[in-house]
């Protein structure tokens, strides 16, 4: 494969990912108002298209057209520059979460990741904690006090939290002693997945990856009784939207993450003892990835119509006094595993 | 002076006071409809019924006498027990139809119902039907289902009125009112049995359905029917006057008022050709302008006669503040041509309240200096130098000289200038030059002397359009209270008037004056300190029920 | 304020709320099953029972009088001041009658207290709940609007009289 090669590659690969992405963003956007009406014993939307299923795109049109303001009182830079950093953040990280095994196409393997990094995770702890750049530029640049208020709160949060994520990621990577996902994926082989091993980092990973992206029970940033809209009061149209398309991608991402680094990415155990062809295998295993994907965020969003908003004071001393002790157990207990069992 | 007690109070009391008065000087109010404290005693409704130490039977505490040492309980068992069973009685054909009664609100029987009643009844039976809608006079409609036949009215136009036009007949539960055969209740002063009647029996037939009575806000004020100046309530709704009640006051009309006062003085001030803007004469017709411009206009022609040229005419109808502001513009101008005149019908007058004066204020006028001085022209010597010639502008407040005489209204033709203030239109206003829109009597502050020499206050009732209820405090009913620009309720029309020293304070800073009023009472306090007869007196101490003026019995009629 | 000592501390596995959020889940779960409550509105439409409080209305006799004696109770008791009525005199036994009988619906916040007030039981709260206006003219109901007949009101009235 010559240089132009990869790069047409990886830039249909990118193409793909991005179009997914938006896909499920939208229909997650769908599933949230459906599943929240369901919960409800309502309809939910069901005017635009079948079962409403075009409502998204209705919503993405209202967003558009709606009238772009910005305060007087904001720093217009920033104030224009937040929803795109929060954006980029959202995108970007997808780039290194494998969806499959790498296939055979055309005469070329192909894998089925954007880009093959081999510290892809920490690469995502990177890119996942400048995306509270996005939300404080947003909150400090509106000149409003709720605003500012949201970003704050979203800035504690995420260091908070951000501290038992890496903790429970370093788990992780104590098992498949690697920082590449792909790795970490063909390392959970059989029922060997990383949510069986640890339970604990699981759980606490699962937790932060709620925190992280601002989802109830965490939502403080944007805490509606208390702070309007918190961050992204004073935006409006399509940089509104940018939030709100950052929002639902991150929980996808969240998704894809928790998948990958605990649930066995692409992998169904034992598959291969059914003998199946080469071709559908594959198939199946890229189904299960995008299956798991969607039970997850169907779990987003469950959670988000059964539990309140927690408390501010309850949302830190959960992260400082309960998340954090249990990843590091967490580790100890993953470091016990290894020592004992040699794995 | 004797005491008794009234549940367990002691009270000093006037020999021959009944017990129900010596309560009430107290503040100890008994209940009663028959009574009046004006009017003679008869008896009949029983509801005043007290327990009185020593005495074997419950007594009516109108008619009986106090007396040293007697024990009065206005609240025992017994006496409850009676007033129950006394209202009982007097609801058991009173019919239920309150919703429709114009009284409710007011009605004494509504209110001792609810507070002595026991809230239902045990008459089982059809009550009894009786007349509805029974023209009595011109003024008021009577309904005989209504009536508890406790014969106040009866005894008002015997007593007071001095007319005995009305009477009880038949007997019973049959009882019912009437006027004597062939004859009407057309006295001058029928409405003040509408004020006293205990009940809806007697309706005002002027006010009959208009409002109910917790819609309108209420504000003293004194009546401009006569030089009586009798004390009234002003009842307010929507910016609108809908009807006139007396108040008490025992110096001046004691608890009433004639019924031209209560119905003609007030229609006025909502009618079609109330002045509504300041108007200037162009091309021969007058035409709305604005009041600045007006008064520029207005600065600009008088500059243009010497002062003996002009001639000013007051007027018994507006206030001392208005004449005196008047008084203060023309020796500003060095006019001394000055004059007011008197609306007298002779003989239209009563030893009871009317008044053949027929203005409110021409005592007034005259002590805040509306009088020609000497070598000055008085009304006649005006209308004489007018058609002369040497009175070539006149300036003309709150009154229309043209209704005087035919002779003064051709005079008024050949001014080279006519200003007027007046509220409505009328002969002077279609032939002036320059027309300012006055408030009547019901918009503005100020202060009427009366025949007496006694001088009364006046409030606004009516917002002009320079006015806001709250904020120039005045009084406002709930409506006023919470409307909004957007109720239709609360859209009543504003006129667009000032009060005549306003307009007179505008008109001289255009001519270079220090004449710079803000408020009526900083005019009355110029009044109080340069005239004698007003010395020490502000509008605090005039108060609600007026001050009598030292001044020398001789100026007094 | 003294510090209040719970009746019971969680313990560690309370203060992880995990069983809670579970049983909290569980219901939701559950609920999601379950028939829906809410109609399609434009298609279908909601027939109130007889205890709604929809917009007020005046009650019209069948010989095409309303039953209002214009008395304002209706006007007094209104905590919102919706309702303006002027009286005047009618020929009909009833002698007054709404020469003019307003409610304003913007204001209007359909409590009820007119009805309850009403000595004549002519002001009722009807099922009416479709109330829409493009300005604020439009929203002031004069009698028009507000009176109806009888037959459309007697379920609602049977109501009052059992439960009034």
């Amino acid at each position: 494969m010559n240089i132009w090669e990869i790069i047409i590659i990886s830039l249909i690969k990118i193409l793909i990912i991005v179009v997914m992405l938006l896909l499920t963003v939208a229909y997650s956007v769908y599933f949230e108002r459906k599943i929240s009406a369901w919960v409800q014993n309502r309809v939910g939307p069901n005017r635009v298209g079948w079962l409403g299923l075009l409502q998204p795109f209705a919503d993405v049109f209202k967003l558009l057209f709606k009238e772009d303001i910005i305060p007087t009182a904001a720093n217009k830079p920033l104030h224009t520059l937040a929803p795109f950093i929060a954006l980029f953040v959202a995108f970007s990280t997808y780039a290194v979460i494998p969806l499959g095994p790498p296939v055979e196409l055309f005469g070329y393997k192909i894998n089925l990741v954007v880009a093959d990094v081999n510290i892809g995770i920490l690469y995502v702890l990177a890119l996942t904690s400048l995306g509270v750049y996005g939300i404080t530029f947003a909150g400090w640049s509106s000149g409003s006090k709720y605003s500012l208020l949201g970003g704050i709160r979203s800035s504690a949060q995420m260091i908070s939290y951000e501290v038992s994520m890496g903790f429970s990621i370093a788990g992780v990577l104590l098992m498949s002693q690697s920082l590449s996902p792909v790795k970490i994926v063909e390392a959970q082989h059989g029922w060997m997945w990383n949510a069986i091993l640890q339970p604990i980092g699981f759980i606490t990973f699962v937790v932060s990856a709620f925190a992280e992206t601002n989802r109830l029970p965490f939502d403080l940033p944007e805490a509606e009784p208390e702070l309007v809209g918190g961050y992204h009061t004073e935006y409006s149209s399509f940089k509104f939207a940018g939030f709100f398309l950052a929002e639902y991608a991150n929980m996808a991402i969240a998704s894809a993450l928790i998948v990958t680094l605990y649930l066995g990415g692409w992998q169904v155990p034992y598959i291969e003892k059914l003998g199946l062809s080469y071709t559908l295998t594959t198939i199946i295993q890229i189904a299960s990835m995008f299956l798991k994907i969607g039970a997850l965020l169907f779990f987003f969003i469950w959670v988000r119509w059964s539990i309140p908003r927690f408390r501010y004071d309850q949302l830190m001393s959960l992260g400082w006094k309960v998340m954090f002790p249990l990843a590091l157990v967490n580790i100890i207990w993953v470091a016990a595993l290894i020592m004992i069992f040699n794995l | 002076m004797p005491t008794l007690t009234v549940d367990g109070k002691q009270i000093e009391f006037k020999q021959g006071e009944t017990v129900i008065e010596a309560a009430r000087n107290a503040g100890i109010d008994i209940p009663h409809f028959c009574w009046h404290p004006s009017l003679s005693i008869s008896g009949n409704c029983r509801v005043c019924l007290v327990e009185i130490e020593k005495m074997p039977k419950l007594a009516i505490s109108c008619s009986t006498y106090a007396a040293e040492g007697m024990v009065v309980y206005t609240q025992s068992e017994k006496t409850l027990q009676a007033r129950n069973a006394v209202m009982e009685f007097i609801l058991v054909n009173h019919p239920l139809d309150c919703p429709i009664c114009d009284e409710a609100g007011e009605c004494k029987l509504q209110e001792y119902a609810y507070a002595h009643g026991k809230g239902e009844s045990r008459f089982e039976e059809i009550k009894n039907r009786k007349e509805k809608r029974v023209q009595l006079g011109p003024h008021i409609k009577f309904d005989a289902e209504r009536c508890i036949s406790c014969s106040l009215c009866i005894r008002f136009s015997d007593e007071i009125a001095r007319k005995n036009q009305l009477t009880f007949i038949k007997r019973g539960d049959k009882v019912t009112i009437t006027t004597f055969p062939g004859e009407s209740f057309d006295n001058s002063y029928t409405l003040n049995t509408v004020d006293i009647c205990p009940v809806g029996a007697l309706t005002n037939q002027d006010f009959r359905f208009k409002s109910r009575v917790w819609e309108m806000s209420k504000t003293n004020s004194v009546c401009v029917g006569c030089s009586r100046g009798c004390n009234t309530e002003v009842w307010v709704r929507n910016n609108q006057i809908l009807r006139l009640t007396p108040r008490h006051n025992k110096d001046v009309n004691n608890y009433w008022m004639c019924d031209n006062g209560r119905l003609n003085t007030f229609k006025t001030v909502n009618t079609s050709n109330r002045i509504d803007g300041a108007f200037i004469r162009k091309e021969g017709m007058l035409q709305k302008a604005s009041l600045e411009k007006a008064v520029l206009f207005a600065a600009k022609s008088l500059k243009e006669f010497k002062s003996g040229e002009i001639a000013f005419i007051g007027s018994a109808y507006a206030t001392c503040e208005d004449n005196y502001a008047l008084v203060k513009f023309a020796k500003m101008l060095s006019v001394t041509n000055l004059a007011f005149a008197n609306h007298i019908i002779p003989g239209d007058q009563d030893d009871i309240l009317i008044r053949e004066d027929k203005t409110p204020n021409s005592l007034g006028a005259e002590l805040v200096g509306i009088k020609s001085g000497p070598g000055s022209l008085n009304l006649e010597g005006i209308l004489k130098g007018i058609r002369e010639g040497k009175i070539k502008a006149l300036y003309v407040m709150e009154d229309d000289p043209a209704s005087l005489s035919d002779e003064f209204e051709e005079a008024l033709g050949k001014l080279d200038l006519l200003i007027v203030h007046d509220t409505n239109q009328n002969r002077s206003t279609t032939l002036a030059d320059i027309v300012f829109p006055a408030s009547t009597f019901a918009e503005k502050n100020g202060t009427f002397v009366n025949f007496q020499g006694r001088v009364q206050r006046i409030l606004p009732s009516v917002a002009t359009a320079e006015m806001d209820r709250a904020l120039d405090g005045m009084e406002m009913s709930r409506w006023d209270k919470f409307g909004t620009e957007f109720d239709r309720w609360n859209q009543g029309h504003k006129y667009d008037a000032k009060p005549s020293w306003k307009i007179l304070t505008m008109l001289s800073l255009q001519l270079g004056s220090k004449m710079k009023y803000e408020m009526a009472e900083e005019i009355f306090s110029e009044i109080a300190n340069s005239i004698d007869a007003f010395k020490g007196l502000d509008y605090d101490k005039i108060g609600e029920l007026g001050a009598q003026l030292k001044i020398k019995q001789t100026i007094l009629k | 304020m003294p510090v209040q000592k719970r009746k019971k501390d969680l313990n560690i596995f309370g203060k992880l709320y995990i069983p809670e959020i579970v049983k909290g889940m569980a219901l939701t779960l559950k609920s999601m099953f379950r028939p829906n409550v809410t109609l399609l509105y434009p298609e279908v439409r909601f027939d109130p029972p007889a205890s709604y409080r929809g917009r007020p209305v005046l009650v019209q006799e069948p010989n095409g009088t309303g039953r209002c004696v214009a008395c304002g109770l209706c006007a007094r008791v209104c905590p919102a001041l919706a309702i303006e009525v002027q009286a005047a005199e009618t020929e009909l036994e009833k002698e007054r009658y709404p020469q003019k009988f307003e409610i304003n619906m913007l204001r209007c916040i359909f409590c009820g207290f007119c009805e309850e007030v009403c000595p004549e039981e002519a002001i009722v709260m009807s099922k009416d709940y479709e109330l829409v206006f493009a300005n604020r003219n439009d929203a002031i109901y004069g009698k028009d609007k507000l009176l109806v007949p009888i037959d459309n009101l007697r379920a609602r009235l049977e109501f009052l009289r059992k439960f009034k």
